[in-house]
């Protein structure tokens, strides 16, 4: 604080100084005022003076006024005067010294707005505590929770402080850093014995970092100066510690949820790698989605597909000679062999149910077409395979159908489950049954048919409309052919319109031609087992005539 | 030669503070002049013809704003230094500040160490 000098009250043009020169003016004798030093204020020199009144401040002197009896007043009044302005003077200095605290509060709040990293905040903390109560060495110490240990995070200035000591001395910490208190320590010869602190260090202030009633720890500063903190720095470092003491507790969850977010993202990844065995990724895809974890419960998609569903033919009898290790490694190594023929044609497995597969193709009902062949003549070379260890041959039906289907996303928040929910799926199961009914190894719906370019090389016989079980509509049937061998196929291919007549005549209840048909081709292949059926078929009706209304289609009465 | 400071703020406290900020320059010779408006602050400008004056931008009557600009273009007093001061959270468009000509643009709390420094520097002490 600057002095209160009466040069700057006297001495200068201002009210004080003109009400003084006026009053001196008016007296008989010379007066004039002078510093303690006798260098001239206010008045005129006067060489013959005759008394010399002091004007006090403090009971100091720091000037005189000289003249007669009346300079006495004068002093009085000037003594007054300059009493009120150091007043003035102490009072605005505390008021300044209190904004200046409330500056120094406000950067530091803002500064520690701008950090997240607790050990930075840590820094901070002691750079501003240092600044602002100046002190020679200075450090914080935290206790860590988990690891039961105390961290030094931050510390500054000299090397008063042994860090070893100050953290291997918990004992130390429960007085200071864990007492919650804050003091300036009067006794620190018990911490300079210990060797904690330097034998130069006279004056020690800390102040406990806590968040509501939790501990955290202490900021400690030291001074090698006596007495060198004073209340005012203990209600600042007070004040800089519960900021700060917030601002890390706040960074810490910060971190921790950081480390939490990106351990459940780990973790998602492991779960996605896991499902997408399960859950194809184009079905997700399908659904418009990047990942897994992007779905949620209720998403879903509706779009026209061909939906597939392959069967191993008398599984049931298969597996019993079987034992259950075996079965299972048949029916992987099976699913093994279909599984990269759908996919290479652009499809998905939508599921594994034991021994069948239901596949869908979202783009082209040619790419269900074209894997559902492949699927076959995969099957034709695991026979020879399996002929060659005197295995029994494995027959599979494939059954396809094309209509909307809608993919999403069921279950509930535990367990979310991707399904397929469609009339479609249904229809496409039941045609695949339909394989051991008409004893085909590949029927389509002439809806897949519909679907498909003219132009293809796919080769069809019609076997007429079913009625499914609890359908109202007839649903026309085809078989392709493409899939069978390659003797079976040019048996076909050359039988092929004889056999769409046959059963045009069969529709038509004109049995006898129907009969005709079906007996030549049988009579030039004998292994064809559709035309088997619909040869017993004609006989029959040809025996026992057509039930009343019937309509040619075939009516299912079985799922 | 004789240097004033002028200290225009409507708040009483903040004028006080602003000057015991100061105080020391009283001993260079350095006289403080208040005002607690802009009219009156716009007064002394023409009178006292100060060298410096910290100025407060949000006040009744006539705001910092507006006695900058007269000062500085209608008065044509371009040699007075002009800081103006605003609180924090409430911060001017620092273009409009330079618009209005102000030479220094200072939030409050401002920071005393940093307002004794400009004030040293316009004044060319030290």
């Amino acid at each position: 604080m600057a002095r209160v000098s009466l040069k700057n009250i006297a001495g200068k043009k201002n009210e004080v100084n003109a009400a003084i020169l006026a009053l001196i003016n008016q007296l008989e004798e010379p007066t004039w005022i002078e510093d303690e030093n006798g260098n001239p204020i206010a008045g005129k020199r006067h060489e013959t003076s005759t008394s010399s009144y002091p004007v006090n401040l403090d009971n100091e002197i720091i000037g005189y006024v000289k003249g007669d009896a009346h300079a006495g007043t004068i002093a009085n009044l000037l003594t007054h005067l300059v009493q009120k302005e150091a007043e003035k003077k102490k009072l605005g200095t505390e008021v300044l010294n209190l904004y200046q605290e409330l500056n120094v509060i406000y950067n530091f709040s803002e500064q520690l707005t701008r950090t997240i990293e607790p050990d930075k905040i840590a820094q901070l903390t002691l750079e501003q505590a240092v600044h602002s109560i100046p002190s020679h060495s200075g450090a914080i110490v935290l206790w860590n929770e988990e690891t039961k240990q105390l961290t030094i995070p931050s510390r500054s200035g000299e090397t008063l402080f042994n860090e070893d000591r100050l953290r291997n001395n918990p004992g130390l910490l429960l007085k200071i850093g864990l007492s919650g208190q804050s003091e300036i320590m009067n006794d620190i010869s018990q911490l300079k014995e210990k060797g904690i602190i330097e034998k130069d260090v006279q004056s020690l202030i800390y102040a406990a970092m806590k968040v509501k009633h939790r501990i955290m720890g202490a900021i400690i500063l030291v001074g090698k100066d006596v007495e060198q903190y004073s209340a005012a720095h203990l209600k600042l470092l007070v004040t800089l510690a519960l900021q700060s003491s917030t601002a890390i507790e706040s960074a810490m969850l910060y971190e921790k949820n950081i480390r939490e977010a990106r351990e459940r993202e780990e973790a998602m990844l492991r779960i996605h790698e896991v499902t997408k065995k399960f859950v194809p990724n184009e079905f997700i895809r399908s659904l418009g989605k990047e990942t897994l974890t992007d779905v949620k419960l209720g998403d879903q998609v509706e779009k026209i597909v061909t939906v597939l569903f392959t069967d191993i033919r008398d599984f049931t009898s298969l597996s019993e000679k079987m034992t259950p290790e075996e079965n299972f490694y048949f029916v992987s190594s099976f699913n093994a062999r279909l599984g990269p023929i759908i996919r290479s044609n652009n499809g998905f497995i939508n599921q594994y149910l034991g021994d069948s597969i239901m596949a869908i193709f979202p783009d082209d009902p040619v790419d269900a077409l074209n894997a559902a062949i492949n699927m076959q003549k995969e099957i034709h070379e695991l026979n020879e395979e399996r002929k060659k260890n005197h295995l029994h041959p494995i027959k599979a039906g494939i059954g396809m159908h094309t209509g909307s289907l809608i993919m999403g996303i069921t279950g509930d928040e535990h367990r979310m489950d991707a399904c397929t929910i469609s009339d479609t799926v249904n229809t496409a199961a039941r045609i695949e049954s339909l394989t051991k009914y008409y004893r085909s190894p590949l029927l389509l719906s002439e809806h897949t048919l519909q679907y498909l370019n003219e132009e293809n090389n796919f080769h069809f016989r019609h076997l007429g409309n079913v009625r499914l079980k609890g359908k109202n509509n007839l649903l026309n049937i085809i078989e392709c052919i493409n899939g069978f061998d390659d003797i079976q196929f040019e048996k076909k291919m050359q039988t092929l319109s004889l056999f769409n007549k046959a059963m045009n005549a069969y529709r038509d209840q004109q049995f006898e031609t129907a009969l005709q048909g079906f007996q030549t081709i049988h009579s030039g292949d004998p292994d064809d087992l559709t035309t088997i059926y619909f040869l017993d078929k004609t006989k029959k009706y040809l025996r026992e005539g057509v039930p009343k209304n019937w309509s040619g289609a075939e009516e299912m009465m079985s799922k | 030669m004789e240097r004033k400071i002028l200290i225009v703020d409507d708040e009483a406290h903040i004028r006080m503070l602003i000057e015991q900020t100061l105080e020391e320059l009283e001993d260079e010779d350095v006289e403080f002049l208040t005002a607690e408006n802009g009219e009156i602050a716009l007064d002394i400008i023409q009178k006292e013809n100060p060298k410096l004056v910290f100025l407060d931008v949000m006040m009744p009557k006539m705001n910092g704003m507006e006695v900058c600009r007269r000062v500085k273009k209608e008065l044509g007093l371009e040699d007075v230094f002009i800081v103006l001061l605003t609180a924090k959270g409430q911060e001017l468009d620092r273009q409009r500040g330079q618009e209005v000509g102000a030479d220094v643009y200072m939030t409050k709390p401002f920071d005393p160490e940093v307002l004794l420094k400009k004030a040293k520097e316009v004044l060319g002490i030290e």
